[in-house]
């Protein structure tokens, strides 16, 4: 039975993390499976899901790890995962939207945009944002993907979004993330 | 004449060169028979001979397989080749080889393709929209070039940074 573990880790960006992160994994026989890592500003930031080997918990991992990752300063963290959430899954065929939002930056514009969201039964699958723009006027933009059990839940989500534009003094567009398979 | 398995990667016949064939070849017409049944049977609207196993350059499209789509209905074309394309676009795209993921890949609107028919008159298709986007896919696939060659961006990640 195979066993799964969360590892999430950054520190200062610099060459050489993934590096350090992915031979510490590979030395200690744990399987770097679905992974996502980017650089927000100056930090690296990753998340790792990990099969683990026979024998060793997250737990253990996570303490295990330390020595490879001490050199680079990298806070890490180690949870365990149910099986089930761990396992593959086929795509489907979920209604999918691209939700782009952007304005003038000030508190709550993201609370109240996944607000709005979960309210109309949307699932944030993926989510980016920045404050672009100049250092007197700074601007936020978040790029969302939501899925939607029914596509017929679409319109009252564009509806609710629609509203958001006055109150928050963003723009926004909600449009259908267009996938081609060939 | 059959039905043929969609070959998934990590078969290297989707990875390896194909050759060009001549129309009156008696292999061809097995090959894009093949190439109908299997795309009749199949969820989607083109293949290539390299997904049935064939390491031929023969394509077959049929985008008004699709809901909304009409195109050009059903193009058969031997040793295609895309003369010119135009009007870049960011598009996610899948395929039936590559199962479970897509990608966002540089494509384009327009696309000018020239090919030999089966019964070998020289053929010239100017497709647009979703059929030239099929048409980018398939010669891709002749040339040993998958989706996940062209990913342009990770995920949701408009902010590219600017090199």
């Amino acid at each position: 039975m195979d066993h799964f573990a969360i590892v999430t880790a950054f520190g200062q960006d610099r060459p050489g993390i993934v590096a350090l992160m992915a031979d510490g994994l590979y030395q200690l026989g744990c399987n770097i499976e679905d992974t996502c890592m980017t650089r927000l500003r100056g930090e690296f930031t990753m998340m790792l899901m990990i099969r683990l080997p026979e024998g060793i918990d997250a737990e253990t991992l996570g303490n295990r790890l330390t020595p490879y990752t001490t050199p680079l300063d990298l806070a890490v963290l180690c949870r365990s995962l149910p099986d089930q959430a761990a396992a593959r899954q086929a795509a489907l065929e979920v209604p999918t939207f691209m939700l782009s939002v952007y304005g003038a930056d000030h508190p709550g514009i993201v609370a109240q945009v996944a607000r709005t969201v979960a309210q109309q039964g949307g699932n944030i699958t993926d989510m980016n944002t920045r404050v672009i723009g100049s250092g007197e006027v700074p601007v936020y933009v978040m790029v969302l993907e939501i899925q939607l059990q029914d596509a017929q839940q679409a319109d009252p989500l564009r509806q609710a979004l629609e509203q958001l534009k006055p109150l928050l003094g963003v723009d926004l567009t909600f449009r259908p993330l267009e996938s081609v398979t060939f | 004449m059959a039905i043929r398995p969609i070959l998934l990667y990590p078969h290297q016949g989707l990875k390896s060169k194909n050759e060009a064939v001549v129309p009156t070849a008696p292999a061809v017409q097995t090959v894009v028979q093949d190439l109908l049944d299997t795309l009749a049977a199949s969820p989607g609207v083109a293949l290539a001979a390299p997904q049935i196993g064939h390491a031929v350059q023969i394509i077959v499209v049929d985008v008004s397989r699709k809901k909304g789509e009409t195109g050009h209905g059903l193009i058969v074309l031997l040793n295609p080749v895309i003369l010119a394309q135009e009007g870049r676009k960011i598009v996610r795209e899948g395929c039936l080889s590559v199962p479970d993921y897509t990608g966002n890949v540089l494509r384009y609107e327009q696309a000018i393709v020239e090919g030999v028919a089966p019964d070998g008159r020289v053929v010239t298709v100017h497709a647009s929209g979703f059929e030239a986007l099929a048409f980018q896919h398939e010669v891709d696939h002749l040339n040993g070039m998958l989706f996940l060659d062209r990913i342009q961006s990770l995920s949701t990640d408009l902010f590219r940074r600017k090199k």
